[in-house]
C-alpha cells in the first residue's frame, strides 16, 4: 500500500487552508509512491464537502466525523482508516491535528516525523526534511528498516501550495467504536469576538510586540496590514498584555505562520517567537533598540521609532498602491 | 484526587546545543532544566492542590538519570513524591517508545488526572499527550489554558477560533495545559530543602513489565543527515534616518521583492 493519507480539517462548513494545502501535498507525494491522495475529512462541513477536496488533489476521501466536536474524538475512526499500511499519513502541526497524529501514533506504534519542512519519497523510503534548534540545523530522516506504516508526517502552515484544479474524491464513510477518546465533548462555547484572519493562511502578516505599548499602538499596525492587504498577528507579551487577542499570538505557544512578508513592529525577537515565523520568506523588523535579537535574523533591519514610522510607512504605501 | 505531571528534563532554551556524530541530539553539554511548558503543568496541578480540590500530586519523568535534577527542583515547587523511569535501553526514544512508558508508569501510579505542558522545547511534535491517551484508553483534554476538577468530570478552557469552549470528560484523563494557566511559581529556599526529603523512587523498564524488544530499540526513525540551513542574505540595516526618509526605503526595498 502506498497511499498518502493526509488529515483534512473542516470549519464552518468548509475546507480548512491547510485541509487544501495537504490535499496538493499528499498528491505530489502520492505521485512519487505510486498511490492515491486519501483526505480523512473532519469537522463542521466534512460530510458535503469531502468531495471536493478532489479539486486539490485528493482521489478518495472517508468521512471521519461531521461537526463540532474536539478533534480527538474522530480518533478510532481514523485508525480503522489508516491501519492497513500506507506510505504517509500528513497532518497539519495544529492542535488538532497534533492530537488526531498523536492517537495514531500511540495506537499503532508508527514513526512520528516534524514540524517537517518538506516530505518526499525516494526509492520507496519516506525523507522527511525538518529544520531543528531554532533553525540552526536541518536534519533529513527516514522511518527506520522495518517500521510499521504509515508514517506520521506534521506539516507546518505554508509547507504545500494548494493546487486548485477540478474532479470529485471518491467518499467513504468509515465505520468503527468510538472508544474512550470520543468521551470529551464541547459543553460550552463562548464567542468572544469576529473571527481574526487566520494567520496560518495570510500572505503577508503585521505583528506588534511589548514595543507597541498599548491597544492603540495596535490599531496604527491595523492600518498598516489593510494597506498592504494583510493581517495582524502578536507575540505572547502583546496578547498577555491584553493588547489583542490570543488568537493572534504568534510563536512557540501560539501560531507557527510561514507568510511571503512577516514585518515585525515592537517585536525583540526572544526564540519562542522565532520558532513561530522563522520560515517566513521576507522579515522586515522595526525596533528602536539597536541590538535587539530580531535584527540578526531579519533581511531588512530598521532601527528607529515605530510609532513615527509605522504611520508614514501606511501612508507611503498606500500612495504607491494608488488608493 | 491525584495528579500526575510528566515532567521531561531538556537543554536550557538558551544553552549551545549540537548534534553527536550519531546524528542524535547532545544532551550533555548542554545545561538542564525542566521543560518550561511542564512547569505551567506543575503550576496548575499546585493551585488544584492548594484549592483542596486536589490532594495528591506526584512528578513522573523518564530520562537519564540526571534527570532526577529536574524531578527535585519540581518538587522543591510544590507536590509530594516524585518517579523516574530510566532504562539504557531508552536512550534516544521517540513519541511513541515515549508514550508507551509513560503510559505503563501512569498505569501503575493511576491517577486521576495525568497532566502534561503543551510541548517540549526540543522535541517540538506535541504527540506525547495524545499517544498516552490512546495508549492507556482514556479521554483527551489537551491543550487547556485553565482545568477544573469537579466531583467525577475535568474540564479545560480552550480557545478556538472565536472565544473558547468548555471541554469535559469523565475521569480519569490524560490532560494538557498551555501557559496561559498562569506564571509558574520560583522554588522557595524551604521548598528547596523540603523537596530532599520528599519520596523520589527510579523505575527500569523491567519495573513497569515492558521488555525493551518491544520497543523497536526506542525509536521507529532515523536521522540520515545533519546540515547547516541554506546561507541567508546578511541583515540589511536601516539606521539614524528620519522616519519620512525610512518609510520610503521600506517601500523601495518591499516593492523590489515584489511584495507591494
Amino acid at each position: 500500500m502506498s497511499d498518502v493519507f493526509f488529515l483534512a480539517e473542516f470549519a464552518g462548513g468548509a475546507a480548512a487552508h491547510s485541509a487544501q494545502e495537504l490535499a496538493s501535498g499528499a498528491a505530489e507525494l502520492a505521485r512519487q509512491t505510486g498511490g492515491s491522495a486519501v483526505g480523512l475529512a473532519y469537522g463542521e462541513g466534512a460530510a458535503n464537502g469531502a468531495a471536493g477536496l478532489g479539486s486539490w488533489g485528493a482521489a478518495r476521501a472517508l468521512v471521519l466525523g461531521d461537526g463540532n466536536a474536539p478533534a480527538i474524538t474522530h480518533a478510532a475512526r481514523l485508525v480503522s482508516a489508516v491501519r492497513d499500511g500506507g506510505a504517509a499519513l500528513l497532518a497539519p502541526a495544529t492542535p488538532n491535528g497534533r492530537d488526531l497524529a498523536a492517537a495514531a501514533v500511540g495506537l499503532l506504534g508508527v514513526p512520528a516525523f516534524g514540524p517537517a519542512r518538506a516530505v518526499r519519497s525516494e526509492d520507496g523510503r519516506l525523507k522527511v526534511e525538518a529544520s531543528t534548534l531554532q533553525g540552526s540545523w536541518v536534519t533529513v530522516s527516514e522511518p527506520s528498516e522495518g517500521a510499521p506504516s504509515p508514517a506520521v508526517v506534521l506539516l507546518l502552515a505554508g509547507t504545500f501550495t494548494p493546487q486548485e484544479g477540478s474532479g470529485e474524491a471518491a467518499v467513504e464513510t468509515v465505520q468503527a467504536d468510538d472508544g474512550p477518546l470520543a468521551e470529551a465533548r464541547i459543553v460550552e462555547s463562548h464567542v468572544e469576538g469576529k473571527a481574526a484572519v487566520n494567520l496560518e493562511e495570510a500572505q503577508v502578516i503585521v505583528a506588534g510586540g511589548r514595543g507597541m505599548g498599548s491597544e492603540r499602538g495596535f490599531a496604527q499596525l491595523q492600518e498598516l496590514a489593510d494597506a498592504l492587504g494583510g493581517a495582524v498577528g502578536a507575540s505572547r507579551a502583546a496578547a498577555d498584555a491584553g493588547w489583542v487577542p490570543y488568537q493572534l499570538q504568534i510563536g512557540q505557544t501560539g501560531k507557527v505562520v510561514k507568510p511571503a512578508l512577516y514585518l515585525a513592529a515592537g517585536i525583540s525577537g526572544a526564540i519562542q517567537h522565532r520558532v513561530g515565523m522563522q520560515t517566513a520568506q521576507n522579515v522586515v523588523a522595526i525596533n528602536k533598540d539597536p541590538d535587539a535579537p530580531i535584527g540578526e535574523f531579519a533581511d531588512l533591519f530598521v532601527v528607529g521609532d515605530l510609532f513615527a514610522i509605522v504611520p508614514k510607512l501606511t501612508d507611503e504605501i498606500r500612495r504607491r498602491k494608488g488608493a | 484526587m491525584k495528579i500526575v505531571v510528566c515532567v521531561k528534563q531538556v537543554p536550557a532554551t538558551t544553552a549551545e546545543k549540537r548534534y553527536t556524530p550519531d546524528k542524535r541530539l547532545d544532551r550533555t553539554s548542554a545545561e538542564s532544566v525542566i521543560n518550561p511548558l511542564d512547569e505551567y503543568a506543575i503550576e496548575q496541578a499546585l493551585r488544584l492542590q492548594e484549592a483542596g480540590t486536589v490532594e495528591s500530586v506526584a512528578y513522573l519523568s523518564m530520562g537519564p538519570e540526571q534527570a532526577a535534577e529536574a524531578l527535585r527542583r519540581a518538587l522543591a515547587m510544590g507536590g509530594d513524591e516524585a518517579y523516574l523511569v530510566t532504562d539504557v535501553a531508552l536512550a534516544g526514544a521517540d513519541a511513541w517508545a515515549t508514550a508507551r512508558v509513560l503510559a505503563a508508569a501512569l498505569d501503575k501510579l493511576a491517577p486521576d488526572v495525568a497532566l502534561m505542558g503543551m510541548a517540549s522545547d526540543d522535541a517540538k511534535g506535541s504527540l506525547v499527550p495524545g499517544a498516552v491517551a490512546a495508549i492507556r484508553g482514556l479521554p483527551l483534554l489537551s491543550y487547556g489554558s485553565e482545568l477544573r476538577l469537579e466531583d467525577s468530570v475535568a474540564r479545560i478552557r480552550r480557545l478556538n477560533a472565536t472565544g473558547y469552549d468548555i471541554i469535559e470528560a469523565p475521569l480519569p484523563v490524560v490532560a494538557s495545559v498551555t501557559d496561559q494557566v498562569g506564571e509558574p511559581r520560583y522554588a522557595s529556599l524551604k521548598g528547596i530543602m523540603a523537596a530532599k526529603r520528599k519520596h523520589l523512587e527510579t523505575w527500569s523498564l523491567g519495573d513497569l513489565g515492558i521488555d525493551a524488544d518491544d520497543l523497536h530499540g526506542a525509536t521507529l526513525t532515523r536521522v540520515m543527515e545533519v546540515r547547516p540551513p541554506e546561507a541567508k542574505a546578511p541583515t540589511e540595516r536601516i539606521e539614524n534616518v528620519p522616519a519620512d526618509e525610512a518609510a520610503t526605503r521600506i517601500a523601495d526595498w518591499l516593492a523590489a521583492r515584489k511584495l507591494l
